[in-house]
């Protein structure tokens, strides 16, 4: 863990700072047939530094966590902490210290990738010089050189989610959060976005990532939570996580991280086989 | 104003990258102008016709076809678009303050808007049509026309925030053809029936149609122009404040 993560706790010892911490996190929202709990009173701590998984189903309440997190949605009650930063009193300064990859790559098609990029930067502060040599070390590191004057909406769906993910790098955030940074991406471009997770993470940066591939989290993730109906159900360590259920079940065999998924979130194999057929029909 | 101007930069290279979103809002106000003029202007003679003070029907319709060319706000499409991309919530979550975001569109929206005007009358030249209030009159009646395309694309920008929907934003924009017609369209106020004329001194947009009509049409008559100003002004205060408001309160 980097150095600079660590603080010197009430005790004297080395405790890591928290890139994310909430209590009590709530989200209602409110529609013609009543309030919807979407997020259920979320206890979080993520420690700086690691990538951390948010994993779930379809509609548990991950999006809407990062939402909050991100500053994008109002928080209905409880309170969140982002790189030390209160989300609900301080959102700007929130918004200095992080990046945003959402579900959608959050593109403008109309523009070139550098130009995507110095605006980007241009927001965040950067002089025209200082955002324009940025981009250009971004389009670098995301390998999108060659299309760097292209017009975005030309773009692959794979380019596309290396320039959102740069474009979310353009402020060194302190905490980046990335909304299922792969879904609809062939498996080449998906272990492409994966190293750049992981290369991004080496130069100190915390990665909060919500997944619905369980591959993906155990790849990449140090830490991880799965939430199920709004509520945290499980979290640790992809090992402990494993580790556990093979304690409580008395399982012969080390189980997979899928296994854990379907036990926190009281699926079965057979059910979710049947929830894939009904999808498919 | 860094920043929305940073915004508004991009805007303009989208509108330019866009041309066939653009030229509707040249060929159509042009073709009512040339329908309106060729429908009307036998029964309103120049030479026996007073509010003409001098000039062809043509001048008296221009005002109506560059208000028509400055309320398409097809550029509240685009933040649609954005909203649906994904690329509204990239602008959300910067620091920037949120009138930036909202100044951004509407800066590239002066812009186009005083292209679109000039363009127009500039056309309409050669027809006959003078501005009688001179190089200030036509930077005046520019301008004017500009400062509409901005209160009205801040209207569209405003359902397009509440809605988020291409379709309800386009209905929208039809709310402006009525307001067009319950204004002195075709003849002055005073020879409007009763009724209409109480709409149309109610409309808002009758005082900004009468500023332009009176930029082409006499001498600078102040009392004619200002209430036009400020009913740009005002209206576009509004609409600034409620779309920063609207996007403050965003979920």
């Amino acid at each position: 863990m980097d150095e600079e993560a660590q603080v010197v706790d009430a005790h004297g010892g080395a405790a890591p700072r928290a890139a994310v911490e909430t209590q009590a996190l709530v989200k209602h929202f409110r529609s013609r047939n009543g309030d919807v709990e979407a997020v259920c009173g979320v206890d979080l701590r993520v420690d700086a530094g690691g990538i951390f998984g948010f994993l779930g189903p379809n509609g548990a309440g991950k999006s809407t966590t990062v939402r909050m997190l991100t500053t994008l949605l109002s928080i209905t009650s409880g309170t969140a902490r982002v790189a030390g930063v209160d989300v609900a009193g301080e959102p700007d300064e929130v918004r200095r210290r992080i990046g945003v990859a959402l579900q959608e790559a959050g593109l403008d098609p109309r523009q070139t990738g550098r130009e995507l990029l110095v605006l980007q930067g241009r927001l965040f502060g950067l002089s025209s010089r200082d955002a324009a040599a940025r981009a250009g070390e971004l389009l670098a590191l995301v390998e999108l050189e060659d299309a760097a004057d292209r017009r975005i909406d030309g773009y692959s769906g794979g380019m596309k989610r290396r320039l959102d993910l740069a474009s979310a790098l353009v402020h060194e955030p302190e905490v980046l959060f990335l909304d299922e940074p792969t879904t609809g991406l062939d498996p080449a471009s998906r272990l492409t976005v994966w190293e750049e997770v992981r290369r991004i993470n080496r130069r100190g940066t915390t990665v909060f990532l919500t997944t619905q591939y369980l591959e993906e989290a155990d790849q990449l993730c140090d830490r991880l939570a799965i939430i199920d109906q709004g509520r945290i159900v499980r979290e640790g360590t992809p090992a402990s996580l494993k580790a556990e259920l093979r304690k409580r079940r008395g399982l012969a065999e080390e189980p997979t991280l899928d296994d854990v998924f379907l036990d926190a979130t009281g699926r079965t194999r057979g059910r979710v086989a049947g929830d894939v057929q009904e999808v498919a029909a | 104003m860094t920043y929305a101007w940073a915004l508004g930069r991009r805007a303009l290279r989208e509108a330019w990258r866009t041309p066939d979103a653009m030229l509707p809002t040249l060929f159509i106000p042009l073709f009512f102008l040339v329908v309106n003029v060729g429908q009307a202007a036998r029964i309103f003679p120049s030479s026996t016709t007073d509010f003409l003070e001098g000039q062809g029907y043509g001048a008296f319709q221009l005002p109506s076809s560059l208000l028509l060319a400055a309320s398409f706000g097809t550029a509240a499409l685009f933040l649609v678009e954005e909203i649906e991309g994904g690329y509204f919530d990239k602008l959300r979550a910067t620091p920037i303050p949120r009138t930036a975001i909202v100044l951004g569109r509407l800066i590239a929206e002066l812009a186009k808007g005083l292209l679109v005007a000039a363009v127009l009358v500039l056309v309409a030249l050669p027809f006959g049509i003078s501005v009688a209030s001179g190089p200030i009159g036509f930077v005046l009646l520019v301008a004017l026309t500009a400062l509409w395309s901005v209160v009205f694309l801040g209207f569209m920008q405003l359902i397009a925030l509440k809605t988020r929907s291409a379709a309800a934003t386009n209905s929208g924009g039809l709310v402006f053809f009525p307001l067009l017609f319950l204004t002195p369209n075709f003849v002055p106020r005073d020879l409007l029936t009763e009724p209409m004329e109480i709409a149309a001194t109610l409309n808002p947009v009758t005082y900004v149609m009468e500023a332009l009509r009176s930029l082409i049409l006499e001498e600078f008559d102040w009392g004619n122009i200002l209430p036009g100003f400020a009913v740009v002004i005002v209206l576009g205060a509004l609409m600034i404040a409620l779309n920063v408001r609207t996007i403050r309160r965003y979920d």
